[in-house]
């Protein structure tokens, strides 16, 4: 069964001017999805959608079967204890003023969910690779990686059926990057995940299905490795010819 | 290079933190002694008129005999009064409106800065000058009013720049996505972020205050006697400012010394109120 | 035949703290280099000193000759000489390195004058002009007519790049220096500036110090590698031979990452 079902929306400023046109998608429950694209194919703007930061223009939204409302404060608490994110810049993500402990535990608070915060916090860092004794410290004092690993922490604490990552890898060196990329996918075995990404070579690392747009359409989806093996669009054929590999 | 950035503050904080601790904490302390206790009664004719400073009198008596040193001491104690109540009363209005105005739609946001921008063409003095105007009676009341509405319009500008380019940084977008409230985002992530730069301003807003309301005395608009605020002093001294200059030089150097001390404190504070300025990386 | 650029036991440091340790290599006219590193390895520092960028509160010592000139220490008018007729800079992100208030053509002009002053004559006027829109043809920019009338923001992030390539072109440098040249920009623009760039280099016969974070777009550039971790040179080679049987630790799990994502694309992983 779908656990996200985006049904023909559209994004705009204005009504010739569409940024997302007319997007069809389903999600099921378990996947791992890539949401691949370059700059300007509205990629970004999906998974503020999907995060219910934006209203789309036209179209709905379902999620487990019901209506993304965003106007409902009430929905949307119970939808962000299922929904949770991770960005890319791990430098801006984190809160200089805050605590480890104060940066983790914050949907615990917002949303108001029971229970040993602490433990929850130190249960939720060991799970993303970290040692649990880091509560008191500062962003500033951890490492581009480390960084992305406590806001990794910060988006599984309440334990969230769906995971989004925005470029949550981008920002990073190549041996951080690998080793964040295989965490999210131990992770992905436990719950949905979406990775919104321009690499290919890192989607096709993590994500099991893969969607491709351009300038706000969806051009291609399907299972990952048939479309890597077997690319139909031309462009998905252009993208896949771009990405430069090592010298064999 | 973060290692040039880190030490040089460092070193240099703690030098203005402890001289602008010096030199506020001998204000208070002074503010706090006149509660309980004062040289001379500051009514009362002491001496003789105009006489130089001497052991009994430190810095001499004004024209009518009274105890001058007795009314600068009084006078820290209405300095302190006006700099924080007039700073609380701004920084109250100015950072609600200014936050108010980053969170705002586009439409607000461009009228109330247009607003504010409008307002601060405007002296702070000449602001607080319309306020006491308007008002009936000349209080110290009345112009701490004045002069907190006049910052608030500063703060508000201040407050609301700031306020904007935190609300850009990815980690309000992870509290939105966390469920944190609108209110929780000020309170958990925009205000202690913006607290370093608004609390030095806070500072020189207080020093603005302290002189506005010495010049609003001046000009006979403040605190009416007996409060011997610094300002009517500075204007009682204004006719014998040749035949007995202390009484022009005492209240200067008061007000001088707690203007600078509240910002060297300031600047103090803020260098070791900072994690990121705390310890090396 | 003196190397183009040659750096011997370059250290850097801030405040005692090393940044790049004993670093030496040298780049012959007409080679392409790439210097590879993760972030913090120093990478970005050799280029500035390279060229006498780098600043005031990092103390470099050792040799840096670039076209016969020792840079450390020369005084700045000696440095200014030798940026843009020895060597161009082309960086990462091209909206900075635009002036945004100045229209395409004013921007690319200043180093085309500058050059014919160099030369020993004016150009102005309609000369100028040809020059401008030829340098913009040379970097296969579409319409170069409506691209030099744009401002930078009005011209896309490749577009931009290409502007700034032939603004490090104007002045004709033995070197080109590309900082992360390709790092901002999507990656089918990637591939397009990077073929762009192994044109350029290869028919001016000019050398090119390429320096990345990403391995194989710097196998797909250069001849020779420097691998930097934390200010050191771990380890210096022929492209294929680094990449194809790494020596160092260091070196090792870098091409281990990239083959893994290569290989995830393969559908082989």
């Amino acid at each position: 069964m779908s656990l996200v079902s985006v049904q023909n929306v559209s994004f705009g400023y204005s009504r010739d001017r569409l940024v997302l046109d007319g997007v069809s998608l389903e999600i099921r429950s378990g996947a791992s999805v890539g949401l691949v694209g370059e700059s300007g194919s509205g990629k970004t703007t999906l998974l503020r959608l999907l995060l219910g930061l934006t209203r789309p223009s036209a179209g709905e939204i379902r999620f487990d079967g019901a209506t993304l409302d965003t106007r409902s404060s009430r929905y949307m608490r119970d939808y962000r204890r299922q929904v949770q994110a991770v960005f890319q810049d791990p430098y801006s993500s984190l809160d200089p003023r805050q605590n480890v402990l104060g940066i983790v535990s914050e949907p615990l608070r917002s949303l108001g969910i029971p229970g040993d915060r602490p433990a929850l916090v130190e249960a939720a860092l060991v799970s993303v690779g970290l040692e649990p004794d880091i509560l008191g410290r500062y962003p500033h004092e951890f490492s581009g990686g480390q960084r992305q690993r406590i806001a990794i922490a910060r988006a599984i604490v309440a334990k969230p059926k769906l995971l989004l990552a925005d470029e949550a890898v981008s920002a990073l060196d190549l041996s951080t990057r690998i080793r964040i990329v295989e965490l999210l996918k131990q992770l992905a075995a436990d719950m949905t995940l979406v990775f919104v990404s321009h690499d290919l070579g890192v989607v096709a690392a993590l994500c099991d299905e893969m969607v491709i747009l351009e300038k706000g359409r969806i051009v291609e989806a399907g299972a990952t490795r048939k479309m890597l093996a077997d690319p139909q669009h031309p462009y998905t054929r252009k993208l896949l010819g771009s990405v430069p590999r090592m010298p064999a | 290079m973060s290692a040039v950035a880190a030490t040089a503050p460092r070193a240099r904080g703690s030098l203005t933190l402890w001289l602008g601790l010096l030199l506020v904490g001998l204000h208070i302390a002074v503010a706090l002694l006149t509660l309980v206790w004062l040289p001379y009664d500051p009514a009362a004719l002491t001496g003789g008129r105009l006489t130089p400073p001497s052991w009994e009198h430190w810095a001499g008596t004004d024209r009518l005999g009274r105890d001058f040193f007795t009314q600068i001491m009084i006078g820290s104690r209405i300095a302190l009064i006006v700099g924080i109540s007039a700073v609380a009363i701004g920084g109250l209005i100015g950072v609600t409106l200014g936050v108010l105005a980053a969170f705002a739609t586009r439409l607000l946001d461009d009228a109330l800065a247009a607003t504010l921008d409008i307002l601060i063409a405007f002296p702070t003095l000449l602001i607080a000058m319309l306020v006491v105007a308007a008002s009936d009676t000349a209080s110290l009341g009345t112009a701490v009013l004045a002069l907190g509405i006049a910052l608030s319009a500063i703060v508000a500008r201040l407050t609301r720049i700031l306020a904007k380019r935190v609300l850009l940084m990815d980690y309000i977008t992870a509290a939105r996505t966390s469920g944190t409230s609108w209110l929780g985002i000020v309170f958990q992530h925009v205000l202690p972020n913006i607290w370093p730069t608004l609390s030095v301003n806070f500072a020189l807003q207080f020093g603005l205050a302290v002189i506005a309301e010495a010049s609003l005395s001046y000009l006979g608009l403040g605190a009416p006697p007996p409060n011997a605020s610094w300002g009517r002093l500075l204007q009682e001294a204004q006719g014998t400012v040749y035949t007995a200059p202390i009484g022009a030089i005492a209240p200067g150097i008061a007000l001088v010394s707690l203007v600078i001390g509240v910002n060297l404190l300031a600047d103090g504070l803020r260098d070791i109120g900072d994690p990121t300025r705390r310890g090396s990386r | 035949m003196q190397p183009l650029l040659q750096i011997q036991d370059l250290n850097l440091t801030v405040d005692g703290k090393p940044l790049v340790t004993d670093l030496s290599f040298s780049i012959a006219a007409g080679e392409r280099l790439g210097l590879i590193g993760e972030s913090g390895s120093g990478k970005s520092l050799t280029a500035m000193a390279a060229t006498g960028l780098l600043p005031r509160a990092i103390t470099a010592t050792g040799a840096v000759t670039l076209g016969g000139q020792q840079v450390i220490g020369a005084p700045e008018r000696v440095l200014n000489g030798l940026r843009g007729t020895v060597a161009a800079f082309v960086f990462q992100e091209p909206l900075t390195a635009l002036d945004p208030l100045l229209r395409v053509a004013q921007q690319v002009a200043e180093p085309l004058r500058r050059r014919a002053r160099r030369d020993g004559h004016e150009l102005a006027g309609s000369a100028l002009q040809r020059e401008v829109l030829a340098l913009l043809e040379q970097v296969a920019l579409p319409q170069p007519e409506r691209i030099a009338r744009s401002y930078p923001n009005e011209i896309s992030g490749g577009q931009r790049q290409r502007v700034a390539i032939a603004m490090a072109l104007a002045c004709q440098p033995q070197l080109l220096i590309a900082d992360e040249p390709t790092t901002a920009l999507d990656v089918t623009t990637q591939a397009e500036i990077l073929k762009l760039l192994d044109g350029l280099v290869r028919e001016r016969g000019m050398a090119l110090l390429f320096i990345s974070h990403d391995l194989p777009v710097v196998a797909e550039i250069v001849e020779r590698v420097v691998v930097m971790q934390r200010g050191v040179a771990v380890e210096t080679g022929p492209v294929r031979e680094v990449f194809g049987a790494p020596q160092h630790d260091y070196t090792r799990a870098l091409v281990v990452a990239a083959k893994a994502f290569d290989g995830a694309l393969e559908g082989t992983a």
